[in-house]
């Protein structure tokens, strides 16, 4: 399942992410970009790329159209030859706490769900967390302090906690989102958290 | 669970057992299972069942169960696999009420038809199978006994509280024999093999039930089922401690991953989640899993305060250094303490937490101490370091640790690090069921588990009627 279909999926399970569109081609973009504001993140749309990131698919970060038209030209010239959908257009998320969270089903247990830290560095680490859905308010609690990262979670050197609330809510609507869609696996990853919400970045799915 | 508790009670309980395979040749199975009722003076009745001979060891053995003219309610199979079906048939109509199946040869050696024969057999007949290919059932309070190690190579543990189920016969006799060895008693032993009719989930249920059984180890290489493990997991949990042992942590998952999470998560996180829900105590190897199962026969922990109490000082600080390193606490001795100890202890004794009364401490200093640890409202459990190597040490101390052990006013545990001179000293301990540690970071994290333990079940009685 593409990001598009994702976004789309999750906001139907009121999972917040950032404002986005999809556009056809550079002058589409630009229109599109200026409409949800800058700064934005630019992500090509395309079924044969599921690795987004290594193929430098994703640009972060632009400020003005200029940026936009660039971005756009370098990358129909590099990832032509997969078939490019579209571009998705996507507000900046909130300066915060990268987080992965992740669906699985298990063939003994059902559905559970990861927490980590995000970031590149996540499969070096292996800083996760794991329970079983469904899962209850002081699972998640110890979900976090399980990991070695948790002061970095509940705030440390003067930053704020995250917000908590929000982060159990989300990990229940995940797993009541996979047992009705029927999900085999999922990525939010990154989730931005910061001390009031939170922001889904970039989503994979798999039926 | 397909059987009541006392259907399964059977398996452990009998008032009479058939050995089929019985045979006087000392290097077969069935002659061990059978000498093991002979020696251990299992008081029911034992019937020989083997073709080949009219009597072993002196008592009658028979063609088939048919011939035996009273019902007979444990059969135990040591015979090849292929007759196996047949045989338990025919005891299942001679109204058999439970069955244990020593023999491979089944699915895990690419016959799954006897399996399935064994199946339909048990279900019709509705009879309780342990098997096939296991080591079967350990009942130091009745002497049932099917395990095939003569018991001149694995030893046989006394009777005790805990019970222990494993799916590995070789993991098991290992445990088993360590266990019995330290002179930890057991309580029930199951190590169930293939799992044909009765798996993990139906002896937890049993355990859960059963009077003796106080704290449960299981070994588990994979579920039979996962979200009953789970739900079952869950409910024993608040009533007894269960310590798993779970094999396999290394193996990758099975289906390719096509997301992040699916490559974090392999199959052994899943488990670790599910333990971690049920509040079951993961060990992570058989080093672990002995050093929390001891520490489970003390008191539950009302806090993490702990005070300790030595004879030398670098063993106070190593344990300093544990307790600090699992987030518990040393507890804080008042001026009210500090008092009383400066009159029972010499001059140069340390006054403080670790509390060190210097190498020529010996049964009296010990007693004062601990006894003014045990009363004070500030501490909720002790760690006594015994140097056994110090000229003031002697047996006293030994009475003394096993007083305090049994009278549960608060846990302890017993740190002693040494050779074979301490060793013996141990051992004696350790019989008498006061937790014994060579190392203070082994004993620290044992202490650790118990006090989360503590703590899920201080939060149960809180709230019982969480979810959990």
């Amino acid at each position: 399942m593409d990001i598009l279909k994702g976004l789309r999926l999750i906001e139907r399970y009121n999972i917040h992410s950032p404002n986005y569109a999809v556009a056809r081609d550079e002058n589409d973009a630009v229109l599109i970009a200026k409409k949800i504001g800058y700064p934005l993140a630019l992500k090509v749309i395309s079924k044969k790329i599921s690795h987004k990131t290594d193929l430098r698919g994703v640009k972060i970060d632009l400020n003005n159209s200029e940026m936009v038209r660039l971005v756009i030209r370098d990358m129909q010239k590099r990832l032509g030859k997969y078939g490019i959908e579209g571009f998705l257009i996507q507000k900046m998320g909130r300066k915060g706490v990268e987080l992965i969270l992740g669906g699985k089903q298990d063939p003994q247990f059902g559905d559970m769900i990861i927490l980590g830290l995000g970031g590149v560095y996540v499969e070096v680490f292996r800083d996760i967390s794991a329970r079983i859905c469904p899962i209850e308010n002081n699972d998640v609690i110890e979900m976090i302090s399980e990991l070695k990262s948790h002061p970095i979670i509940m705030g440390t050197r003067g930053k704020k906690s995250i917000h908590i609330k929000s982060l159990i809510e989300l990990i229940k609507t995940m797993c009541k989102m996979m047992k009705k869609e029927n999900i085999k696996e999922i990525d939010l990853n990154p989730v931005l958290f910061n001390e009031r919400g939170y922001d889904v970045v970039d989503v994979r799915i798999v039926k | 669970m397909n059987f009541t508790y006392n259907q399964m009670r059977i398996l452990f309980e009998p008032k009479s057992v058939a050995i089929f395979g019985a045979t006087p040749k000392a290097e077969k199975v069935g002659n061990v299972i059978l000498r093991n009722f002979i020696d251990k003076k299992y008081d029911g009745k034992i019937y020989p069942i083997n073709p080949k001979y009219k009597t072993v060891f002196g008592l009658k053995c028979y063609n088939k169960i048919s011939e035996i003219k009273e019902c007979v309610d444990l059969s135990i199979f040591a015979i090849p696999s292929k007759y196996i079906p047949q045989a338990f048939e025919e005891a299942a109509k001679r109204k058999t009420k439970g069955a244990i199946i020593i023999s491979g040869g089944f699915k895990e050696a690419g016959h799954p038809e006897y399996e399935n024969m064994i199946k339909k057999i048990s279900k019709k007949y509705h009879i309780p199978v342990v098997g096939p290919n296991c080591l079967g059932v350990l009942d130091p309070y009745t002497n049932v006994d099917s395990i095939f190690l003569p018991m001149y190579k694995m030893q046989r543990p006394p009777r005790g509280s805990i019970s222990f189920i494993t799916q590995s016969g070789a993991v098991a006799a290992c445990v088993v024999d360590i266990v019995a060895n330290y002179g930890i008693g057991l309580s029930r032993f199951i190590s169930y093999g293939n799992a044909a009719v009765l798996n993990e989930n139906d002896f937890l249920e049993f355990l859960e039930n059963d009077k003796r059984t106080e704290t449960i180890i299981m070994y588990l290489e994979g579920a039979s089922d996962g979200r009953e493990l789970l739900k079952i997991m869950r409910r024993v949990s608040r009533k007894k401690p269960i310590i798993a042992l779970k094999s396999g942590r290394s193996k990758k998952s099975g289906e390719a991953a096509h997301s992040h999470t699916g490559n974090l998560a392999g199959n052994y996180l899943a488990y670790k989640a599910a333990f971690r829900q049920s509040k079951v105590i993961e060990a992570k190897d058989l080093d672990e899993l002995f050093d929390f199962v001891r520490i489970f026969n003390q008191p539950l922990l009302k806090g993490k305060r702990i005070g300790i109490i030595t004879d030398g000082g670098g063993l106070g600080v190593l344990s300093t250094d544990s307790i600090v390193e699992n987030n518990m606490e040393i507890a804080p001795l008042t001026k009210d303490m500090k008092n009383k100890l400066k009159k029972i202890l010499p001059f140069y004794a340390s006054i403080k937490n670790p509390l060190d009364m210097a190498a020529d401490a010996g049964y009296e200093e010990y007693m004062g101490a601990v006894e003014i640890f045990m009363n004070d409202v500030n501490i909720d459990m002790l760690i006594i370091i015994v140097l056994f190597q110090a000229p003031a040490v002697d047996e006293r101390i030994l009475n003394m640790l096993i007083r305090y052990s049994s009278d549960r006013r608060k846990p302890i545990a017993v740190i002693a690090s040494g050779g074979a001179y301490t060793e013996m000293y141990k051992k004696i301990l350790e019989a008498n069921h006061v937790p014994t540690y060579g190392s203070p970071s082994g004993a620290v994290k044992a202490i650790k588990k118990l006090y989360e333990y503590s703590m899920y079940r201080k939060d149960m009685t809180k709230h019982p009627n969480q979810k959990k």
